[in-house]
């Protein structure tokens, strides 16, 4: 028997012929240097008599039926547009969505959940032509700041806009009604001393206090909340969650508010499971009556007043002192040309009819759970007197007439909420960091992703 | 590393369908030196396919992992040479490091106690007649091979809850003050992944055994019997040497099921509580696809891969030996 130990010569011959070939050939992976920013084609409004089929993708779960329904709605005031909506859920969304935007087969809009290097590599397309031909650029510009991206396709909240989309994100405290009137609260707290002291009661009447998934995340809003409110003023926060140069967030604000965060875990006012809490744990047992505050977002809206209409309500986050500004956390679901979709003008017209056709605004509401930006004199979507939703989108809009929307951290880099914001918190959370170190080590982790 | 790809029962085996060794035996006349280089020729003729193969889809990208290490890159647009920078992290950065930590404490729970409970499985299951039993006791062992990872890592997600199943028996055999989320727990999160891991490579090590256990001649039980050998000593002096070949496989493929670990952490725990349960492949996975950067993702992989072949070449070594 021969065995190929006899060849060894040949193989470590072909091995180091090979070794040799890819470097000599000296070929570094990838694409070809810059080629600059890619041309604007130029903008048409309207979507032309072609019959076209606009191929849509987005994340799994309530969004498939949910722009399915606005692509009917779509089709049915543009006959020749026939809109396909496919799905991939979030994690795989975030894995391809760079090797599907270069490849062969692109989507005319994609969801977007970050956008990394997306635009550094020009895999998508610049929305600034659209926005002036739709006159997008005169509404309120505080909704397209989450998808502006600079010259460097780093800093965010600046430059060209790259994503629009039917509605936004707004984070909040959500509050048990019943449990509430209990510990006697008639109005949201005005403070956050105030809302500390609802805790405490809470605390002493035997309840669970707050409600909340720190297994993946959900105790970073509150923390933000904080950080807002003790420095009353969310400029810091806003600059470093979209990566302005020079953002720093190991400042006072950001030690006080971990401290707090801290104290409230030690003091039981955090679930003592904090840590083992995932984002579909936590309204479940919500619902089910544990917890008299639930920190979340607006898109928990529509699965609270399914389980229990009129129980539950929504306020912001109580600002630091009374009487001063509330903020909230925001995201668009923003929907991207990508730069290789060849229907890029009936994408735009999709994208202006979303955020304009009342019917399309109420399907926001009603079945995305997101709150409609759009024209300032639009109409506000209705929805039940008393339920979770209505307070959401109340509250969004007052916000955004105060400018008091904010970017969520998580979203300063891909890796800062999986990375550093998560198990930062949990640290703390479990007493195994310290304020100062917590504000220390996000910031020098963001700074490593950013390479500064 | 040739010596994974052909364990030694294929080498052994290997006359019998080699097909060059029958075309020269069918070939008895012609100079003696010409048949030699002849069948050098055809051999490798033979093995050309799979070698292309091989070449094609392990080799090069083998090869490309390493490239890609030199450079920074995020997959799509134009890479720039980084020189060591990437290697340099894999040893600067805490948590990079602390992850392969991690690895290795996930060896005792996926290849010391699954190897070690595998062996006392068998040896009780051999001891048995076949029947209905016998059957259960191996479907049972095997099932979490069957289920996808993933599907287990959410069962156990849910068993280690604080309200799951595990709490609720510690409270109700009286032991309360030891129920915990346990995943959530930084004490014991690493432990509690690593006992999924017992779960499931315990069933593929025990069915190997058995099949060794199989192979071994009844007749040197008998005359271990006869010479007045107890259980532990006929364990000791057949059962053990017997399966070396076994106990080689078991262990080498499970030290890189411990070392190359991914599924069970990703759904499970993410690397949490902290940094208690991060891995190399969940810290690969983050920089490539989340972080996109592809360097150092890949100088990641090349050096968990280097440190696989590092642990698993004494074993080999240990297994040949005669």
């Amino acid at each position: 028997m021969r065995s190929l130990t006899q060849y060894r010569g040949t193989v470590r011959l072909a091995a180091v012929a090979a070794a040799g070939a890819l470097l000599v050939a000296g070929c570094a992976p990838g694409g070809s240097a810059d080629a600059g920013p890619e041309p604007s084609k130029p903008a048409t409004t309207g979507v032309g008599s072609e019959p076209v089929t606009l191929k849509l993708l987005v994340t799994s779960g309530v969004d498939v039926p949910f722009f399915t329904a606005l692509g009917k709605l779509f089709h049915a005031k543009y006959g020749n547009v026939t809109v396909k909506v496919e799905s991939q859920d979030y994690a795989a969304l975030t894995t391809n969505i760079a090797h599907i935007l270069a490849g062969s087969n692109v989507p005319d809009l994609v969801r977007v959940p970050q956008f990394g290097n997306l635009i550094k590599d020009h895999l998508l397309t610049n929305l600034d032509p659209y926005a002036k031909a739709y006159g997008w650029d005169k509404w309120p510009q505080s909704q397209f700041a989450t998808t502006r991206v600079g010259p460097d396709g780093k800093q965010r909240g600046t430059g060209s806009l790259y994503g629009a989309g039917p509605g936004f994100g707004l984070t909040g405290i959500y509050y048990n009604k019943t449990l509430a009137q209990r510990i006697g609260m008639t109005r949201p707290p005005a403070t956050v001393a105030e809302f500390e002291q609802l805790l405490a009661k809470a605390k002493d009447a035997g309840m669970q206090p707050i409600m909340i998934n720190g297994k993946d995340g959900g105790s970073v809003y509150p923390l933000q909340n904080l950080v807002m409110s003790y420095a009353d003023d969310a400029q810091a926060v806003q600059d470093w969650t979209y990566a302005k140069p020079g953002a720093r967030i190991d400042d006072p604000a950001t030690v006080k508010a971990a401290t707090t965060l801290q104290r409230w875990g030690h003091a039981g006012y955090l679930p003592a499971d904090v840590n083992d809490i995932d984002q579909t744990r936590a309204p479940a047992a919500f619902v089910k009556g544990t917890g008299v505050f639930f920190p979340s977002g607006n898109w928990q809206a529509p699965g609270l007043d399914k389980a229990g209409a009129g129980r539950f309500g929504f306020f912001l986050f109580p600002p630091g002192e009374a009487g001063g500004p509330s903020y909230a956390m925001t995201a668009s679901s923003s929907l991207a040309i990508p730069a290789k979709s060849t229907n890029a003008g009936a994408a735009a017209a999709f994208l202006d009819f979303v955020q304009t056709d009342p019917q399309a605004r109420q399907d926001t509401v009603t079945l995305g759970g997101l709150v409609p930006a759009g024209p300032s004199d639009a109409p506000a979507p209705t929805a039940p007197a008393g339920s979770a939703v209505a307070a959401t989108v109340s509250a969004f809009q007052a916000l955004l007439k105060s400018n008091g929307l904010v970017g969520f951290m998580a979203d300063a880099t891909a890796s800062i909420h999986v990375n550093s914001l998560v198990p930062q918190t949990q640290l703390l959370l479990a007493g195994k960091t310290s304020p100062e170190a917590y504000a220390a080590k996000v910031q020098s982790d963001y700074e490593r992703d950013l390479g500064r | 590393m040739p010596t994974i790809s052909s364990p030694p029962e294929l080498r052994q085996a290997s006359p019998m369908t080699d097909p060059t060794s029958t075309s020269a035996a069918t070939q008895p006349a012609g100079p003696h030196r010409y048949a030699r280089r002849a069948r050098h020729w055809s051999a490798l003729l033979w093995v050309a396919p799979a070698f292309a193969t091989y070449a094609a889809f392990v080799l090069f990208p083998m090869f490309q992992s390493v490239q890609y290490s030199f450079y920074h890159w995020d997959g799509i647009g134009p890479a720039t040479p980084a020189g060591l920078d990437n290697w340099k992290a894999i040893f600067t950065q805490p948590e990079l490091l602390h992850s392969v930590a991690h690895a290795f404490v996930l060896i005792i729970f996926y290849t010391v106690l699954p190897v070690g409970l595998g062996l006392v499985a068998a040896s009780l299951i051999r001891e048995l007649r076949p029947g209905p039993f016998n059957t259960t006791a191996r479907v049972m062992l095997f099932i979490p091979q069957v289920l996808p990872l993933v599907a287990a890592g959410i069962a156990w997600t849910w068993m280690y809850s604080s309200d799951g199943l595990v709490n609720q028996v510690l409270r109700a055999i009286g032991l309360d003050q030891h129920t915990r989320a346990w995943l959530g727990d930084f004490t014991f999160a690493l432990p509690a992944v690593g006992v999924i891991g017992v779960w499931v490579m315990l069933g593929f090590c025990t069915v190997l055994l058995l099949a060794g256990i199989g192979k071994i001649d009844p007749s040197l039980y008998e005359a271990a019997r006869i010479d007045g050998a107890g259980r532990i000593s006929e364990f000791l002096a057949v059962t053990l040497p017997g399966l070396r070949r076994e106990l080689v496989v078991c262990t080498t493929f499970t030290m890189i099921a411990a070392l190359a670990s991914f599924d069970i952490i990703q759904i499970s725990t993410q690397g949490g509580p902290g940094y208690q349960t991060m891995v190399p492949g969940v810290q690969i996975y983050r920089l490539t696809f989340l972080q996109q950067h592809v360097g150092q993702a890949s100088a990641l992989a090349v050096f968990l891969a280097a440190l696989v072949l590092v642990v698993i070449w004494p074993i080999q070594r240990l297994g040949r030996e005669k």
